[in-house]
């Protein structure tokens, strides 16, 4: 009970902002219908996942934000290895990646549309784009970073290239290589949910948007909570995989 | 192993681009996929009648407007949180609670609530850019080096001297890296929020082209967003080589 | 008595050797002109002002950076690289921090494909030598300095290797710790009696342990002296104190003296 009182002392700005919001919403200021009181929220909210709406369409966002996510991980991470590995590797993909960097993606979707059809390949497709850079960068960068004295000692212990690669390489990485992980999960949610805003008819981009342009912003806002949720529990989730598995090291170092 | 030559990283570009307009010529390339020399014959187009310079005002307008307020705002609050623990414990559980949170998916509900002109864009966009702004300039901060503090004061330096002389230049390598990642997000997210839906502007013209099957124009549009992108860029890669003449020497980026 | 090593059956052949770096256009010598002969069993240590490139020529041996001018050939074949001959004992310690102390202990073996059981012993018999076999399962991050520097001569000595490269192995040793380890070494050493090529800041460490003193003068390094070390073996701590000792330990400061004034004056 205690820790539950000290833990809500801890976040009191939540609370402040939470009360903010309710105040404002029965203030009568701005219509209720756009700024939903936390109550009607929270009804859609239980409403909404007791009829299993909400858990279907967070269940198709999920599977088309991993699958694309997955998919770039495992090339990402080759292609990052192969980049630290031999300079020739990086010099020709490098431009590629810090030039296409900047170009907004999403802007690609129609072409995708084209080629995926209009369903999911489409979006894992661009999920997989998107998440693919941060992730070989993080990946040769900490190919990259391996303490060269690291590297020495394996090889004056006889080593071979493989054993050097799997031992020694891979394991100095994994603490950036987490560090691109992190950064790609959030962002292959945010660019399904995007593709699913544009145009869909299934997910929890189109859930809001639908709920929007009926004018049920409750509903709306409750889906979004959802998202909420489903982004705060991956990012712990990542955190604390992380800390078991770079269990050598004590700190989660900050984003970016 | 040799150091590969500069030009190495344009082969594969080139090569591409080469590839497509032979096939595009020949009439291999499917029909979303314009040869380039038409692609920049259209871009030409675009400049010459000025439509152009009317999309991409006014998504520059929306991106780097909106850039400039999250930037200043976030490195403000970030800095402050970084430098004093009352603001840091205020503000601390929202952000971290939020960060992972898609702020796209709040893009329907800001758009009934503002409306669906620049306002609504310039909100999005800000918010977005805000939260990595912030991150760096908070950490930036809350690395200044305790022993530097402790000499200033040795020496005599009041809190707001402390601030500005140590903890402000302490900050700012990070703090440049945060605007770096923030400059790219505001193009992104201008682009999505126009996307889904506007009037004007350079994700507005790609929409309005995709719907007309008007590919040149769209990959126009899609390069001078590119172009845009890295240009604002390197612009700000110069003001942080400027800002931060001294700190760069000791790293591996001095070559 | 300088004097030079003996050239028959030389281990580690060294002749007009240089070293010259290039950092950004801007070339650096390391070393330059350099000789040196080290024979089968000897226990060689190296002293030298900082820069002169003491560390750079045990690198060299190693087999980790390349020869850029002259010859260095070990058991009368040039260097190709790195390998379980010649052990590093580095001095930044590089132990794998994903791995216990008696994972990294056993490394080598492990790569090699030697057997649990047999892993297990070695690690065993050397944490005991070196003091750490309470700590066996414990992982880098929580050892301090100076016990990361024993596992990694533990490391070294695991795979038995011919010759010796250690690299101010006893640097991160407080000075009490520092003494005991130079005396645990050198009954080691008197053991196996294994070639060694020891670098060092100390002097007194440097003419304890070995049979010849190599000074090197200040950058570019070249031998200014390479003095013989007539004390009897085996040698307790205490010959420090005797005359002999305190003659070797002035000679050879002497010769140092000027080279770290010299490499004092270039650095500004």
């Amino acid at each position: 009970m205690r820790a539950l009182g000290r833990t809500l002392l801890a976040n009191y700005s939540l609370l402040v902002a939470l009360v903010a919001y309710e105040l404002i919403s029965r203030s009568g200021l701005v219509s209720p219908r756009l700024i939903p009181s936390l109550v009607v929220i929270g009804e859609q909210l239980w409403r909404y996942m007791l009829n299993g709406d909400l858990p279907y369409h967070a269940g198709i966002s999920l599977y088309r934000a991993f699958s694309g996510f997955l998919l770039a991980a495992v090339v990402g991470i080759a292609l990052g290895a192969a980049m630290a590995r031999s300079r020739w590797v990086e010099a020709l993909f490098e431009p590629i990646f810090t030039f296409g960097y900047p170009i907004p993606k999403i802007s690609l979707y129609p072409i995708f549309i084209f080629v995926f059809g209009l369903g999911t390949g489409s979006k894992v497709a661009l999920v997989f784009l998107e998440c693919l850079y941060p992730i070989a960068i993080h990946a040769m960068a900490g190919m990259r970073a391996t303490d060269r004295v690291l590297v020495w000692a394996a090889e004056n212990m006889g080593a071979s290239r493989t054993q050097l690669f799997f031992r020694v390489m891979v394991p100095a990485a994994l603490p950036t290589l987490f560090t691109g992980l992190r950064i790609a999960l959030p962002v292959s949610l945010i660019v399904t949910l995007l593709t699913e805003i544009i145009g869909e008819s299934k997910g929890l981009g189109y859930f809001i948007t639908f709920a929007s342009a009926s004018f049920e912003y409750g509903r709306a806002m409750a889906a979004f909570v959802v998202v909420a949720v489903i982004g705060f529990a991956l990012d712990r989730f990542v955190v604390a995989l992380r800390r078991r598995v770079v269990f050598w090291l004590k700190d989660v170092p900050a984003i970016g | 192993m040799a150091r590969p030559p500069r030009w190495v990283g344009a082969l594969v570009p080139l090569l591409l681009v080469a590839v497509w307009e032979i096939a595009a010529r020949r009439g291999d390339a499917p029909e979303y996929l314009p040869a380039p020399s038409v692609i920049l014959a259209e871009l030409g187009a675009l400049v010459a009648s000025g439509d152009l310079f009317v999309h991409a005002a006014a998504s520059l307008y929306r991106a780097l407007g909106a850039f400039a307020i999250g930037a200043v705002t976030g490195a403000a609050v970030g800095l402050a949180a970084g430098t004093l623990r009352a603001v840091e414990r205020f503000y601390e559980p929202i952000i971290s609670l939020t960060y992972p949170v898609p702020k796209i998916a709040a893009l329907p509900i800001v758009f009934a609530w503002f409306g669906l002109g620049d306002v609504s864009k310039i909100v999005i966009i800000t918010i977005s850019v805000f939260y990595p702004i912030y991150i760096a300039a908070f950490f930036g901060a809350k690395g200044t080096s305790r022993v530097h503090v402790w000499a200033a004061r040795n020496m005599g330096a009041g809190r707001w001297q402390i601030f500005r002389r140590i903890v402000l230049p302490s900050a700012l390598p990070q703090l440049f890296n945060g605007l770096r990642v923030g400059l790219a997000l505001s193009f992104i997210v201008m682009v999505v929020a126009e996307l889904v839906a506007s009037q004007r502007g350079l994700g507005y013209l790609i929409a309005f082209s995709e719907e007309q099957t008007r590919f040149d124009i769209m990959y126009a549009a899609i390069l001078t967003i590119g172009v845009l992108g890295f240009a604002a860029d390197r612009v700000l890669l110069a003001v942080r080589r400027r800002a931060l003449k001294g700190q760069l020497l000791a790293t591996a980026e001095a070559r | 008595m300088t004097g030079a090593a003996p050239a028959a059956g030389a281990v580690i052949a060294v002749r007009n050797l240089g070293k010259t770096f290039t950092r950004d256009g801007r070339r650096v010598e390391a070393m330059r002109g350099f000789d040196l002969k080290i024979a089968e069993g000897e226990f060689v240590t190296v002293v030298g002002p900082s820069g002169c490139g003491k560390s750079t020529f045990l690198h060299m041996v190693g087999g980790f950076e390349p020869v850029t001018e002259g010859e260095l050939l070990v058991d009368g074949r040039k260097v190709r690289g790195p390998g379980p001959d010649r052990g590093v004992v580095f001095q930044e310690f590089a132990l794998f921090p994903w791995r216990t102390v008696a994972e990294n202990v056993t490394w080598a073996l492990e790569i090699a494909g030697r057997p649990r059981a047999e892993r297990d012993a070695v690690a065993e018999r050397l944490l005991a030598k070196v003091g750490l076999t309470q700590f066996r399962q414990h992982y880098p991050a929580e050892l301090s300095g100076g016990m990361k520097q024993r596992v990694a001569i533990a490391r070294t000595l695991a795979f038995d290797p011919r010759i010796l490269l250690m690299d101010e192995p006893f640097g991160a040793l407080d000075a009490q710790n520092r003494e005991l380890m130079q005396e645990d070494l050198q009954v080691l050493w008197n053991e196996t009696r294994k070639t060694v090529l020891f670098i060092t800041h100390d002097i007194d460490e440097a003419i304890y342990l070995a049979d010849r003193v190599v000074v090197f003068t200040a950058r570019p390094g070249r031998v200014k002296a390479d003095v013989r070390i007539d004390l009897p073996r085996p040698r307790a701590i205490e010959i420090k104190k005797s005359t002999a000792y305190t003659a070797y330990r002035n000679r050879i400061w002497d010769l140092l003296r000027d080279e770290v004034l010299l490499a004092r004056r270039e650095e500004g």
